[in-house]
């Protein structure tokens, strides 16, 4: 077998090695910037604290892998406490989320500047993190689930309204298109083509949501904001690594459990 | 044309009025990336009429379409419909315009993940409150419009069925039925056929001619076959960059018509065979 000939129309391949190389030099130089002593991180002294108090860390864990089991009836009211905030948490957002989506999307809100201003508290919202606004929120308005799930409510917003509105915009045009030559106004459109439609996205990022409450209001209450952060934060607190590390466990469980069921819903809806 | 007069009692999906003229003064249309899509285009098309509009891809036959509703805006001359202004319209009154005339698409543009019948309702938009859209509550006389335009194109036993769950021609067919419950007093086609297979679009070709002969609307589609736009119209506008370079009847467009139209010589694909 012989190749074929190459026809001579082939166009030249691009030359695309010098880019490639230039991104490569510029993630290294960035690197050893950060890793050198005199501007970023000392990685060296920080290596060397490790060596020194490897036998410290070492018993430390030790201690946890001797599993204190009596904590764990102690543990289950504030895990369905946890639990209930993360529902209510995502129930409450999820409602919410639906006008701000449509709101916050090319498609369903051609309003340039209102889209803009929107989009614009969200993204502070988002990058603000959720123990700050936990911490502010006890202060406001004192101990318990309700800062925990107003946090929780915050940041669950800004992040199903973000990805389910970019889902929005790169969906099809074409229905919005019908529903605006058939004299519908922007309302009628949203509410009876764009919300089907976006209906998968947006079920699909609310289970998300739902997974990750979990996980941030176990800790949250480590700032006061309820849950099994309370609990934790007790423990940890009187060096009971053994009894800390049931409470880990539990959760593992708990938090596997929980994602594996939203997948199973997820691919049920999507 | 009195393709009005003999509406029996009952016979909802007939239009309540008569079929909207369009008139075209000195349209032009420059899009802003500096592409002139239509170059003084004038254009008279009375009530009734079954209008044809060939052209090469990019010759301004949707751009032209578009205007006629106002989802293109002109950029000079003036487009009046059924005695209107749509190209000074706004808001409401606009909305209403666009309420009055049908349009379906290439791609079909339904709603996939919702009923048939909500597709066939959104031609029910210009008439709907608010709120009723809000809930979804449809009046029982915007029910029975749509079901009746659905079972106009035959189509009224898929009206519980998820609309991507149809084939290419029957959600074509659902399209006509969502611009048939406007009671529209003129159609819009955008290359109604152009996705679809030979029989199957034969098929919605005679749907759009029924609407016409039966119900008297004013019927106007964009084509690029010329088998198609020489039998399913009475007459036949041709657009090559942006400007009208013929007009007369459809039947009796010769080859050489064809060719000046398309601005090259006929090739095997301009034919459905």
């Amino acid at each position: 077998m012989t190749a074929a000939p190459t026809p001579s129309r082939v166009p030249p391949k691009p030359r695309t090695w010098p880019r490639t190389l230039a991104i490569w030099a510029v993630l290294l130089v960035i690197t050893a910037i950060a890793a050198s002593p005199f501007v970023g991180i000392d990685l060296g002294a920080g290596f060397g604290a490790v060596a020194k108090s490897w036998q410290n860390g070492v018993n430390k864990l030790l201690e946890m892998f001797q599993l204190d089991w009596r904590i764990l009836p102690r543990t289950f009211p504030p895990l369905l406490q946890t639990i209930e905030m993360a529902i209510a948490g995502t129930a409450v957002s999820a409602i919410l989320a639906i006008p701000l989506t449509l709101w916050s999307a090319r498609l369903t809100n051609p309003w340039t500047p209102g889209r803009g201003v929107v989009r614009f508290i969200l993204n502070v919202i988002r990058a603000i993190p959720d123990l700050l606004y936990a911490a502010i929120l006890v202060a406001m308005v004192g101990v318990g689930a309700l800062p925990g799930i107003l946090s929780l409510v915050m940041l669950d917003v800004a992040i199903i309204v973000k990805l389910v509105a970019e889902a929005v915009d790169a969906g099809q045009t074409g229905s919005i298109e019908a529903g605006r030559a058939a004299g519908g106004t922007q309302f009628q459109i949203n509410r009876a083509l764009a919300l089907p439609d976006m209906w998968p996205s947006f079920a699909s990022q609310t289970l998300y949501v739902f997974e990750l409450n979990v996980r941030v209001s176990a800790v949250l209450g480590l700032v006061g904001a309820g849950g099994l952060g309370l609990l934790i934060d007790e423990v940890r607190t009187y060096f009971h690594y053994d009894q800390l590390a049931v409470i880990i466990l539990e959760l593992l469980v708990v938090i596997v459990l929980l994602e594996l069921g939203s997948s199973w819903l997820r691919r049920r809806l999507v | 044309m009195t393709a009005r007069a003999n509406a029996e009692v009952g016979d909802t999906a007939s239009p309540a009025s008569a079929p909207w003229s369009i008139r075209l003064d000195e349209v032009t249309v420059r899009y802003r990336n500096g592409v002139t899509a239509l170059d003084r285009v004038s254009l008279d098309i009375a009530g009734g009429e079954m209008v044809s509009i060939v052209g090469l891809s990019g010759s301004g036959k949707s751009t032209l379409i578009r205007t006629i509703n106002g989802l293109v805006p002109v950029t000079a001359g003036g487009v009046t419909v059924g005695g209107t202004r749509v190209d000074l319209a706004k808001g409401r009154e606009l909305r209403r315009l666009r309420g009055e005339i049908g349009m379906i698409f290439q791609s079909f543009n339904l709603a996939g993940r919702t009923s048939v019948l909500n597709n066939a309702l959104v031609g029910r938009f210009s008439r709907t409150a608010w709120w009723r859209s809000l809930l979804a509550l449809p009046t029982a006389e915007d029910k029975a419009l749509a079901f009746e335009a659905l079972d106009r194109v035959g189509i009224l036993s898929k009206a519980w069925t998820r609309a991507d769950a149809l084939s290419g021609g029957q959600q074509q067919r659902v399209a006509i039925a969502r611009a048939l419950a406007q009671q529209p007093r003129l159609m819009l086609a955008d290359e109604p056929v152009a996705s679809l297979d030979p029989p199957t679009a034969l098929a919605v070709m005679n749907d759009l001619q029924r609407i016409n002969r039966e119900l008297g609307i004013t019927v106007l589609t964009n084509l690029h076959l010329m088998d198609l736009a020489r039998r399913y119209a009475s007459r036949m506008i041709g657009l090559r960059a942006g400007r009208i370079v013929y007009d007369g009847p459809a039947s009796s467009a010769t080859d050489a018509d064809f060719e000046e139209i398309y601005g090259r010589p006929i090739e095997k694909d301009d034919v459905l065979g």
